[in-house]
């Protein structure tokens, strides 16, 4: 680049402060996080130490459980959201006319960016013994009796994590199938290719890096979760951001770090095989205007 | 409307619609939950008065006004200076990784974090604190807005006024500023609808002050939710929606202009 000196140092300061602060502010919280995991709690505080008891804490005893059951909750929610997260995006990649495309994804980031807590909410009054679907089904009389799976079931649990995280997989996996290029398709249409093949073959494999991306938001967004778990899922059920906020509650900081240190290192394993994984020049392009 | 061309189009509408009809619907309940349970004589907009009696109530909407204009004006600053970065340095990959990363850390386990470095640091929970955490989560998103109009933005015209003598930072004031100014606007709501919106990271990090979203879940957990609240959780979708609507308006002005 030939930018004169002076200017370029500038330009460091200008862009290298926020970032440095930025970064700091995002990295600097994780590695305390994952340094007072190894501290030890003492009555109302904790002290500098190396000892593991908070590991040993979570990973024995009934937080295990809820650990369990958050991994199970979180990759099964993940395959659910990505069923129907995959067909809207590749919906909007080819069968939305192009002017109307930004549209479509406008309407499903409008309830994504109301808070999640008041649309689980809401989820509980439509689901309850007297809410909306059991009026209509005593009304139709399929039931003589309320249906009482609706609420405080798996059922309600995950139709909250699915109406809470899938809206925002839309966009990445939109993201990757439009940015493919269709020559690739028609090429292989030409050698040969139903449409079917042709999909398996060349379009899936090349929307993975966005598949991708939004599975690791939902199923993170799924693991770590507490409030659908509080709202939707009944007296006692809890899923590992629950068990993170009980944590907290008894004032057992190093307990809280370990199991905010593990989805976070859950996380980023997951993240760099993403990195690892896919050649994400194609993806960053689409959003950064390069091709 | 579908096209003529394909005239197949309407099971994709008829999938499409299902999905958002699932993801509207739960928009509605409070509405109706808010003009519920009056007693005779009582007004219609009863329960949105008592948003008004209530002082810690009153204290909490303050709050939240307060910290999501600081997060409406520090966020998008932070997120031009970075897509910025972006563009003129060689390690797009890593520095997107990172203002990214927000995105992809569950908010119980980023709350935990942040609280923790407070801790350490001696930096009492306060206003301060709830809004630094609001702005880490708004970033990704005010970024990629960002981003997303500088892609649109032709760089040669930069090339030109750098030939024609003018320095960068004039550069970008004269020329690209003005080109981009709607979407720095535009992450500016964003970045203040999520504010609103933003209930774990802030209540970790709350101290003894309340956002209208921290009062909300305390309250619900402590005593369940009244018609009151109700009436207030339509006043924070309605508030949304009407922001979310001027950002699409933006939009649409942003395109029309570029046509």
């Amino acid at each position: 680049m030939s930018v004169s000196g002076k200017s370029s140092v500038a330009r460091l300061f200008a862009f290298g402060i926020p970032l440095v602060t930025v970064g700091a502010f995002i990295l600097a919280p994780i590695a305390i996080m994952a340094v007072i995991s190894f501290w030890q709690k003492t009555g109302f505080s904790m002290r500098p130490a190396f000892v593991l008891d908070a590991y040993r804490a979570f990973l024995g005893g009934v937080r295990f459980e809820v650990f369990i059951r958050s991994l199970w909750v979180a990759t099964s929610s993940m395959v659910i959201m990505l069923l129907i997260a995959y067909p809207v995006a590749f919906l909007i990649a080819t069968r939305v006319r192009p002017d109307l495309v930004r549209t479509v994804l406008f309407l499903f980031s409008v309830p994504f960016l109301v808070n999640y807590i008041l649309r689980t909410f809401a989820w509980a009054d439509i689901l309850g013994r007297s809410g909306a679907v059991n009026s209509f089904v005593l009304w139709l009389g399929i039931t003589e009796q309320p249906l009482d799976w609706l609420l405080y079931s798996q059922f309600s649990v995950y139709l909250g994590l699915v109406t809470a995280y899938m809206p925002f997989m839309v966009f990445p996996i939109w993201l990757s199938l439009s940015g493919i290029d269709r020559r690739l398709q028609e090429a292989s249409w030409m050698l040969g290719e139903g449409p079917r093949h042709t999909f398996l073959r060349v379009t899936l494999p090349l929307s993975l890096p966005g598949v991708f991306a939004a599975a690791i938001f939902g199923f993170v967004g799924a693991f770590g979760e507490f409030a659908v778990s509080t709202i939707l899922g009944g007296t006692g059920y809890q899923l590992l951001g629950n068990s993170i906020v009980s944590a907290l509650d008894v004032i057992n900081y190093p307990l809280a770090a370990a199991m905010s240190t593990f989805t976070v290192g859950l996380m980023a394993v997951l993240m760099l095989f993403w990195f690892r994984l896919f050649d994400l020049r194609l993806f960053l392009g689409k959003i950064m205007g390069r091709s | 409307m579908s096209s003529q061309h394909k005239p197949r189009n309407w099971p994709a509408w008829t999938f499409l619609g299902t999905v958002l009809a699932f993801l509207y619907v739960p928009l509605l309940p409070p509405a109706i939950r808010s003009f519920s349970g009056l007693e005779p004589g009582q007004g219609e907009l009863t329960h949105y008065a008592a948003i008004f009696d209530d002082p810690v109530l009153i204290g909490s909407i303050l709050n939240t006004l307060l910290i999501g204009s600081l997060v409406a004006v520090i966020t998008p600053v932070l997120a031009l200076l970075i897509s910025q970065a972006l563009r003129s340095w060689k390690a797009p990959r890593l520095i997107l990784g990172l203002v990214l990363l927000p995105l992809f850390i569950p908010g119980v386990s980023m709350g935990v974090a942040t609280a923790l470095f407070f801790r350490v640091l001696g930096i009492d929970p306060s206003l301060l604190t709830m809004m630094v955490v609001q702005v880490l989560w708004a970033l990704p998103f005010a970024t990629l807005v960002i981003l997303t109009v500088m892609a649109n933005f032709d760089q040669t015209y930069l090339e030109a006024a750098h030939m024609l003598g003018a320095n960068p930072l004039r550069a970008f004031l004269e020329i690209e500023l003005p080109q981009i100014y709607q979407g720095i606007l535009g992450a500016a709501i964003f970045s203040l609808i999520l504010s609103f919106n933003e209930t774990i990271r802030t209540s970790i990090v709350q101290g003894g002050r309340n956002t209208v979203q921290t009062y909300l879940w305390a309250q619900y957990q402590q005593v369940g939710l009244s018609p009151k609240l109700h009436a207030l959780m339509t006043l924070l979708i309605a508030a949304t929606l009407i922001m979310l609507a001027l950002m699409a308006l933006l939009e649409s002005r942003t395109s029309g202009s570029r046509q």
